[in-house]
């Protein structure tokens, strides 16, 4: 049993450690965000108590250590700089390796852990000497502010930009103690605090009582000005402010109480629990008319008047007198509050965790389901009986929702796998001497997890190419007037059955002439041999190919960019190059949406089947034998006003039998031209589960797989893109050879 | 306190804590330097702390400019400690350093 608690530690604890690494790089960009600071020292928190609780006692000591130091960090005793942030990710990277072994950790392990910490004891003698140096870095403490949770002195509060006469929003982050102890649901109150004129004359400190609260949740804030007197007649010790206050908290009412204890007489103070109120009657965020009346600004009536008119409430309210512009802006800011509090519990309270292997086993079992259903149909169609075709339409509509469903559960932002750049990026940089940033747009575009796994490595390399061959060192950068520190891009977006996915950098981009020259030195191509801009550029993925005139331990040897072009062709995905020189270079990846089923279109040739997938098929053509023959060794037809060269499945394959009279072309869409495939018969449509080839058939090339028919045949999952090449290398005629066909 | 009158301008530095002790006195100042020019600047570089009290002087001295014409702006840098507070309270937008961001960032100022 305990041994199922540690192995759920582990996993807490893996998650828990990529949520680090994201928020130290996210930190390192934002050093003065106290959300970022205290995200991270619930990490560690996190990961020290379950580590001790489960007997992980190394694991325990060595995250106290650092806790400490991010504590320090929290309070503001201690700077962030680089150096720390570099420090708190090789932190990282060892807790990761001490997760991977028993306790305790060997002799080495330990040994590298007590190195860091020795760092970091560094790091906080320093971080002592320079806070003594500048006390008002260090936490406030100021009388009557215990200032619980507050943003350490000198960090950005995470208050929403606001323009001069804008409702501030004073924001820290959501006080639920460390992450992974939150087990109550947070309150969420608003409260009116007025306090009366003469409480400053007592010595008061009215903002740190606001402060005070603040810092118990998610709070924001709107401080009324609008009392403030002319300057004549105001009396420097007359209270004039007062402030409406929406917090979300897992404090009591009586623990906000207890903020204003001592100035209870002193202060007209309501505060009004609004839990499960944060949406209407249907479900929507609140209405600013619900609230103003909540409030009891605005009596119902004067709502349905002002809500007969087609302008905004607010104007309309204000125009009236029935409200003042304050009064509207404060509702505004609970609004907004509300807003963000029910997007929280959304993204919080909606889902639950599945291993892996169960969605993968789902998969397969809707496959099978789908295979079944296909016999299904095909034994109604020969009984031709009514009742049972009817229940077998029913059946198939529910297997195409179900397997929708499916495959959608297995959809996961590819933004998962951008964060892990971002560290490759950083860690890079630092070792070329480069400097380099990263910036990543479409993360939440979503792809089958399958493909997402298998797109890590290539990434990984195409990244790492892009910083030692394209990105520039500084210095060289200033030269070519380009900014010091260069840019690569990482996008994804869907396209059709497709999602794109593009790496560009801002560097050198491809030197087409030295390409062309190495290409020559290796006998790829002839001298003096015409060859397009795309078609030199993809010599840099072959194998061994490399232009870099040294060797680093990051990339030159030419290994690499084949590997990522293998692992692309795997996806059944296409890579290609766009280049302009001193300017950059861009790698799209063009990779199908799901490697489980796909839409195939159903050919047939002789007495085997195939699909093509239908994301790739342009159209058919009929053509008769006859006029095949005409084309003789030519084989080039004109579709749609272009010349599209065809082959014939049935003499690639080296299949027996005469074509039929009529055959069809299937034109498809490759790379960036098309090809026609002649067939005997086009059957149609076909939800095609992907089942991969056994080890004998993995050296053929132009098949991606296979798939089982109604009647539980065998169809051949046609790869148009490979198949197109081996038909160009071999002349169209032994493609197949060794496939045992 | 100190002040300079450069130009048209009157330049206010006040230094230390700028709390209701003082908020008397902060008043005066800010009326006599209402009264000299029609554009007055608060450098709040040696600023250490401020009150409600002395933060309320601040807002009726920059509406009264207003008022009447003229200006108030701030200059300098703000103490971390002051954003802080400030923004907790609400009353500002961040914790800006610089003095003009924090004067742009002051609610309804």
């Amino acid at each position: 049993m305990i041994d199922k608690f540690k192995a759920a530690f582990k996993e807490e604890a893996h998650e828990l450690l990529s949520q680090l690494e994201d928020t130290l790089l996210e930190l390192e960009s934002h050093p003065r965000n106290g959300e970022l600071i205290n995200a991270a020292f619930r990490a560690i928190h996190t990961i020290k108590g379950s580590s001790a609780m489960f007997g992980f006692e190394s694991i325990s000591k060595f995250t106290h250590e650092v806790e400490s130091a991010l504590d320090q960090c929290r309070n503001g005793t201690l700077p962030i700089t680089k150096d720390f942030i570099g420090l708190t990710l090789k932190a990282r990277d060892h807790l990761k390796e001490m997760l991977g072994q028993e306790e305790p950790p060997p002799q080495a392990t330990m040994e590298e852990g007590e190195s860091l910490l020795v760092r970091y004891r560094e790091f906080l003698s320093g971080g002592k000497a320079a806070s003594a140096a500048t006390p008002e870095a260090g936490p406030s403490t100021a009388a009557g502010a215990a200032a619980v949770g507050a943003a350490p002195a000198g960090m950005e509060a995470q208050a929403p930009s606001a323009k001069n006469g804008q409702p501030v929003q004073a924001e820290t982050a959501l006080q639920s103690g460390p992450a992974g102890e939150a087990t109550e649901k947070p309150s969420t109150y608003r409260i009116a605090f007025k306090p009366k004129p003469d409480i400053l004359k007592d010595g008061t400190k009215v903002l740190n009582l606001i402060e005070e609260v603040a810092g118990f949740g998610q709070a924001a804030i709107y401080a009324h000005t609008e009392d403030i007197p002319a300057f004549g007649t105001l009396d420097p010790e007359t209270c004039y402010m007062y402030w409406d206050i929406i917090i979300t908290t897992q404090k009591t009412e009586n623990d906000i109480r207890d903020v204003f204890i001592f100035v209870e007489d002193r202060c007209e103070l309501r505060i009004e629990k609004i839990d499960g109120e944060t949406l209407d009657e249907e479900g929507r965020a609140k209405r600013l008319g619900a609230i103003l009346v909540e409030r009891g600004l605005v009596s119902r009536a004067d709502l349905r008047d002002a809500l007969g008119s087609q302008r905004k409430l607010g104007e309309v309210l204000v125009e009236k007198k029935i409200v003042s512009k304050p009064e509207i802006d404060s509702a505004l800011v609970e609004q907004e509050h509300l807003k963000k509090v029910q997007e929280k519990l959304d993204s919080t309270g909606a889902s639950i965790r599945v291993a892996s292997e169960k969605l993968d086993s789902l998969v397969d079992l809707v496959g099978e389901l789908v295979t079944l259903q296909a016999r299904l149909s095909q034994t109604s169609l020969d009984l031709k009986d009514a009742a049972l075709s009817s229940i077998c339409e029913q059946f198939e509509r529910l297997i195409s929702q179900l397997r929708d469903n499916t495959m959608s559960i297995r959809m996961l932002p590819i933004g998962s796998t951008f964060n892990k750049f971002r560290r490759v990026v950083r860690d890079l940089s630092i070792e070329l001497g480069k400097e380099a940033e990263l910036t990543t747009e479409g993360a939440d575009t979503e792809l089958d997890k399958t493909v997402i796994e298998k797109l890590g490595d290539p990434l990984v390399h195409i990244i790492r190419n892009s910083l030692d061959h394209g990105i520039e060192k500084p210095e060289e950068r200033e030269r070519c007037g380009k900014p010091r520190s260069g840019k690569i891009m990482l996008s994804a977006r869907h396209s059709g059955a497709y999602v794109l996915i593009q790496v560009s950098d801002d560097g050198k981009g491809l030197d087409r002439d030295a390409i062309y020259a190495k290409a020559v030195e290796r006998g790829v191509i002839s001298a003096g041999q015409e060859m397009s801009e795309q078609d030199l550029f993809l010599l840099i993925f072959a194998p061994g190919f490399s232009t870099a005139k040294t060797i680093t331990s990051v990339s030159g040897r030419g290994v690499g960019m084949d590997v990522v072009k293998r692992e692309i062709d795997s996806l059944g995905g296409v890579v290609s190059l766009s280049s302009e020189r001193g300017k950059g270079l861009t790698v799209t990846l063009k990779i199908p949406l799901t490697l489980a089923i796909i839409e195939g279109l159903l050919v047939r040739t002789g007495a085997e089947y195939f699909v093509i997938p239908l994301s790739t098929v342009d159209g058919c053509i009929e053509i008769r034998r006859e006029a095949l023959e005409e084309y003789g060794e030519r084989r080039i037809i004109n579709y749609r006003d272009d010349l599209v060269p065809f082959v014939s499945l049935r003499s690639t394959f080296e299949m027996p039998g005469d074509p039929p009279e009529i055959e069809q072309i299937v034109i498809a869409n490759l790379q960036d031209s098309r090809m026609g495939f002649v067939v005997d018969q086009v059957v149609g449509n076909y939800q095609t589960v992907i089942k991969p080839l056994g080890r004998m058939f993995r050296g053929v090339q132009g098949l991606s797989g296979a798939t089982i028919l109604g009647d539980g045949t065998v169809a051949l999952i046609l790869d148009v893109n490979a198949l197109a090449l081996a038909v160009q290398m071999d002349g169209g005629r032994k493609a197949a050879r060794g496939s045992g066909r | 306190m100190s002040q300079n009158s450069r130009d048209a301008s009157v330049v206010l530095s006040p230094s230390g804590a700028l709390i209701i002790d003082r908020a008397s006195a902060f008043k005066s100042e800010m009326a006599d330097a209402l009264g000299k020019s029609k554009k007055i600047v608060v450098d709040l570089s040696h600023v250490e702390e401020l009150d409600l009290a002395c933060l309320q002087v601040l807002y009726a001295a920059r509406r009264a400019a207003m008022a009447l014409g003229g200006e108030l702006h701030f200059s300098g840098t703000v103490s971390s400690r002051i954003a802080k507070r400030l923004s907790a309270a609400g009353v500002l937008s961040g914790t800006p350093g610089r003095a003009e961001d924090f004067e742009a960032s002051l609610l309804e100022f």
